[in-house]
């Protein structure tokens, strides 16, 4: 009665192949219902699925839903990251609407919501790597020639202890010819552009809600919600327009203060965003102040996905408290080099106020958890990346091998605590090739796959392509 | 140890109020019962909605209009909390009253400084019996009244569109009609899931969304009478 299908109901593709038998409603939304079903009757008979079934209203309003969803059937999934459309389903008694099955959604998946609201917390490297993925799987739909359309909080699902990505709602995926579907996004996700009626989704409008979606991730706050947003009362249609469509201002933009969190309202963006080490902080302030107008400045989705993984790679454990921290090589050397003043000329552009400016700079240079200083662990140089060498720290193809950029399946090294020393850490080569270490006396020794080397101040080793050398 | 400096997002209160009739004709054909039904049976949905926009703070209330008009809910609950005792009738129609009751609670001094628009949904099924218009003045000349998203359900054929219609405000947006009992269920969620979710966090915004309203409303859902029961 309160739902479209009933349990027990059958959908099949053509009335003479084997059908879905719907089991239980899993979740509802603005164009439909969802449902776990299972295959009958065929060689793989009892997988469960997922079953997405619409409001006739709203077939109404979205005339090209079905071609647009026939398309994605034929052109299958941009990657295994994707709960794609797999085909259309038909109900014999209900000819006014139509659904389609998709992968069922694993219970180890959580919502950006649950992240948002604190009731799944990640590990830094998680987040970072859920950011990572999303970045890396947009950009394969696009170089499909698609635009998602609608990337916001809904959609995305991640594995809270590993990090992985599940991409929901590819109903309104269409090409990006300027045209197709009748969706134009979710407020607050939606590119300045989008929201003055000015355009329509496009692969560029794509990476705003990228932008917008992965700073909710790793800040847990609005972009454009600042000192503005505070003297709004009522938080209507008109004020999200002028918020988020024809006044918008980043909340760190480094040439108009005018937009701040305030203290009190805005109290995430205050206390994560002087977390992120500056390469971090520069991309979304790109996208947050000439990307806000210049649609083609916008931050690439190969850009984040390069950074993410820097940033991953400079997550280091603090020594007293453990708490994840980033390394921010840039920030340092202001601080530490010659020219101290830089760093304090930096952090005032951000922060007004002298509490403000001590908590950020505090930052990095100590614990944001425990506020101790921070102990940084050997870190290896790879060309020009940065390894923090962690006591967990693992190196994949991607650090190792310049034509395997991305690949993370297998680790191919991984630093080891010596078993009878346990002041002594080294890097097992967990590869099939040998490497070669040079020392800084000069000595050369090759360490064959299954072998570690002891990690020494200087130390360079030669993994076949690419070079690291070892820093204390 | 938290893993993650800050806290849960800031999140703005939306205030949800039942406005409903409980007067003597609601007791006829199971229409009071099958109200009661359709917002319990709404609740657990309403509470997902809620939970899934972490924008809001969904607070609801309840009045209940029959011979005067007094609090089913009084206590602002968040949706997490809420719970709906069963609505009994007797007496007539004072619908004016309840609106003064809910512009009471829309008063700038009441209301905190700063919110998403209330949704205030009004369910009748008869003509008011007192000043409806002094009532509905009462609301709108509070700046929050104003900015509600005002929604009303008629249930069925007597009740008083006209007024319904001047509650809704909008010319465009009409009073949702329910015949029976699965179609009040129907209109019931819709009102507290998408529309919630339109207010908070408009979700999924079509290209070309209703921009009527000062919140974007989703698509009315459909309200076909396939049974007899109708009212």
């Amino acid at each position: 009665m309160n739902q479209l299908l009933n349990s027990g109901e059958i959908v099949q593709m053509q009335p003479t192949e084997p059908g879905y038998e719907v089991e239980e409603f899993l979740g509802g939304g603005g164009q439909g219902e969802v449902y776990r079903a299972r295959l009958l009757g065929a060689q793989s008979a009892g997988t469960p699925v997922a079953l997405k079934w619409f409001f006739p209203h709203y077939l109404r309003q979205d005339p090209h839903l079905r071609t647009r969803l026939e398309r994605a059937v034929d052109n299958g999934p941009p990657s295994d990251r994707f709960l794609w459309p797999q085909e259309l389903v038909v109900a014999a008694d209900r000819p006014s609407s139509f659904g389609y099955v998709m992968p069922l959604r694993e219970d180890r998946f959580v919502g950006i919501t649950d992240l948002v609201t604190r009731r799944a917390e990640p590990t830094l490297r998680a987040l970072v790597t859920a950011g990572f993925e999303l970045a890396h799987n947009y950009l394969q739909l696009h170089a499909k020639g698609f635009c998602y359309r609608d990337i916001s909080f809904g959609n995305v699902f991640f594995d809270p202890q590993s990090g992985e990505v599940r991409i929901c709602d590819n109903d309104n995926v269409s090409v990006d010819d300027g045209q197709g579907g009748s969706i134009g996004g979710t407020a607050r996700f939606m590119a300045p552009e989008i929201v003055r009626g000015e355009a329509g989704p496009s692969t560029e409008t794509d990476l705003f809600s990228l932008a917008v979606l992965l700073f909710y991730m790793l800040v847990n706050h609005h972009p454009l919600e600042g000192a503005k947003e505070a003297r709004i009362r009522c938080f209507d249609l008109p004020a999200m327009t002028r918020l988020y469509g024809t006044d918008p201002l980043f909340i760190f933009d480094p040439d108009d203060i005018s937009n701040r969190p305030q203290p009190g309202s805005h109290d995430n963006a205050l206390a994560l965003w002087p977390l992120y080490p500056r390469f971090v902080q520069t991309l979304f302030m790109r996208t947050f102040t000439d990307g806000l107008r210049d649609p083609y400045s916008r931050v690439r989705e190969s850009q984040w996905r390069s950074n993410l993984i820097r940033l991953r790679d400079s997550i280091f454990y603090c020594q007293r408290c453990d708490a994840e921290n980033f390394y921010d090589q840039d920030a340092l050397r202001a601080s530490d080099g010659g020219n101290p003043s830089r760093r304090v000329e930096w952090l005032t552009r951000f922060f007004s106020d002298r509490d403000a400016l001590r908590a950020s700079d505090g930052s990095s240079a100590a614990c944001w958890s425990c506020a101790s200083p921070h102990r940084l662990p050997p870190r290896m140089r790879i060309d020009s990346d940065v390894v923090m060498l962690n006591h967990d720290t693992r190196l994949y193809p991607h650090h190792l091998d310049a034509e395997r950029s991305y690949s993370f399946a297998e680790p191919v090294a991984e630093v080891t605590q010596h078993p009878q020393n346990p002041q002594v850490w080294g890097l097992r080569n967990r590869s099939a090739q040998r490497w070669t270490s040079h020392d800084v006396n000069g000595q050369v020794n090759d360490v064959e796959p299954g072998q570690t080397v002891t990690l020494s101040p200087g130390l360079r080793l030669l993994f076949g392509g690419r070079e690291g050398e070892v820093r204390f | 140890m938290p893993k993650l400096p800050g806290g849960e997002l800031a999140r703005r209160p939306l205030h949800f109020i039942w406005i409903a009739d409980c007067s003597g004709s609601m007791g006829v054909s199971g229409k009071i019962q099958a109200l009661n039904n359709a917002i319990r049976e709404a609740l657990p949905h309403m509470q997902q909605a809620a939970a899934d926009n972490p924008n809001a703070e969904v607070m609801v209330r309840a009045v209940k209009f029959s011979s005067g008009a007094s609090w089913h809910v009084a206590r602002t609950v968040p949706v997490e909390q809420f719970r709906w005792d069963d609505l009994e009738v007797n007496g007539v129609t004072d619908m004016g009253k309840a609106l003064q009751l809910v512009a009471e609670q829309l008063d700038p001094s009441v209301m905190p400084e700063r919110a998403l628009p209330p949704v205030l949904v009004l369910i009748s099924d008869g003509h008011p019996t007192d000043d409806v218009s002094a009532g509905l003045q009462t609301l709108m000349a509070q700046p929050w009244g104003k900015k509600a998203v005002r929604i009303a359900i008629a249930i069925g054929d007597d009740a008083d569109r006209g007024v319904l219609q001047r509650f809704i405000g909008h010319p465009e947006l009409e009073p949702l009609q329910a015949h029976n009992a699965e179609s009040l269920v129907k209109f019931i969620k819709w009102v507290s899931t998408a529309v919630l979710r339109s207010v908070s966090s408009p979700a999924s915004q079509a290209v070309n969304a209703d921009q009527r309203t000062n919140v974007p409303l989703p698509p009315i859902p459909d309200a076909k009478v396939e049974v007899d029961d109708v009212w």
